[in-house]
């Protein structure tokens, strides 16, 4: 199918496209990389009277570090963040799991966060990263945490007349792990993943969306155990469902030991299990 | 402009066949809006090559019959020109990986994975 009729927005700069959120934000979605709305599109999931393109803002593809924050632009692409030395390991480990590079070439880290698909890696490595979205409007900036930041499929915190513009993640060296599965190797839409940075966890994939697994944090903040017990306490507080694609009974099980393992390769060197 | 070679498959970003590169990358061009390109340098299959002057890609799918109907192949050797391109040498298995973002209802992949490998 071909898109509904919309009309085309390209601002050259920030200030440009809030005044436009401003005035026709209920009506209007913002273009990123293009990847997931423009499927949305041509099936006519959505029906946007206006596209906002943000490519020419180069304002939102700035990635710089700051007092222990690393503040990444929205409109930085996987593929730059995969090869960029400054992201946080899981960050790179998590990236080429994103589609294929070819979807890579041109996804963005904001748009990935804004779609919000329960399959999506970014937001389960968001919420183990603490990571802080920064929304931009006319009315100012403020900062959201990942949990509050991240609501459902396709649904964030953001107010109709916002952009998100940044998210930060705190500069810290320390262990991590990353798993998905998927039916047939890399590429595919994940079945059910996990990320672990130091005690965070959060797994995707199980349910609408991304979890952060605050009983296995607990467990883990007051000693932890043993990769069984890790795997046992995750196999209770999985949030899992049914769907085409495969059983809440799959997610669950083989989410929990997705966990048990990074959480396994976060204490270990190289972080992948 | 008539460049009919890029095809179009599943206009949702996930069989590849309609992919081209942009300023040297491999993009869905179904997820792209034509205003985008604006100020890019796009490469179609009509700009690899030429009859009598193949890319040496497209004598490996020859050799190899890493065709059959074609309708993938335009895709399959844009994604290929990025992955030549870096360089590196790949095994067949991370190919495979890294061609798993077009699909081939003909071939089998065996023979393009084989003229892949064969021009690294």
């Amino acid at each position: 199918m071909k898109p509904p009729p919309f009309e085309y927005h390209r601002p050259a700069v920030l200030e440009e496209a809030l005044e436009f959120m401003a005035e026709h934000g209920d009506q209007a979605k913002p273009l990123a990389g293009g990847q997931s709305l423009i499927p949305l599109l041509a099936m006519r999931l959505v029906r946007p009277s206006h596209v906002v393109d943000l490519h020419r803002v180069a304002e939102l593809r700035q990635i710089s570090v700051a007092d222990g924050r690393l503040r990444i632009g929205a409109m930085a692409r996987q593929r730059d963040l995969e090869h960029d030395p400054r992201m946080p390991g899981l960050v790179r480990a998590a990236i080429p799991h994103i589609g294929h590079f070819q979807i890579r070439n041109r996804g963005t880290v904001g748009g990935s966060l804004c779609h919000m698909d329960p399959a999506a890696e970014w937001p389960a490595v968001a919420l183990a990263l603490d990571a802080v979205m920064v929304a931009a409007s006319v009315r100012g900036r403020r900062e959201l945490a990942a949990d509050d930041f991240m609501l459902g499929p396709q649904l964030t915190g953001l107010e109709p007349d916002e952009l998100l513009v940044e998210v930060i993640v705190p500069v810290r060296d320390e262990g991590f792990g990353f798993a998905e599965v998927t039916r047939r190797g890399v590429g595919d839409f994940a079945l059910v993943g996990a990320a672990c940075q130091a005690n965070a966890v959060a797994v995707f994939g199980t349910g609408p969306r991304a979890q952060r697994l605050t009983a296995v944090e607990d467990f883990l903040d007051s000693g932890g155990g043993t990769r069984a017990e890790v795997l046992a306490l995750a196999a209770t507080e999985i949030q899992a469902t049914d769907d085409l694609h495969t059983s809440s009974r799959y997610r669950r099980e083989v989410a929990a030991r997705l966990v048990g393992a990074v959480v396994a390769a976060s204490r270990t060197p190289g972080g992948l299990p | 402009m008539g460049l009919t070679g890029t095809h179009v498959g599943c206009e949702q970003g996930a069989c590849g066949a309609c992919t081209v590169l942009a300023d040297g990358e491999a993009v869905r061009s179904c997820l792209m809006l034509a205003v985008q390109a604006e100020g890019m340098q796009l490469t179609t299959i009509e700009g690899m090559g030429a009859p009598g002057r193949l890319w040496d890609l497209q004598a490996a799918f020859l050799r190899h019959r890493a065709f059959q109907c074609g309708f993938c192949t335009p895709g399959f050797l844009a994604s290929a020109a990025e992955i030549l391109g870096s360089g590196r040498r790949y095994s067949r298995e991370e190919l495979r990986d890294l061609l798993s973002g077009n699909v081939c209802r003909c071939t089998g992949y065996e023979p393009i994975v084989e003229a892949v490998f064969e021009c690294q």
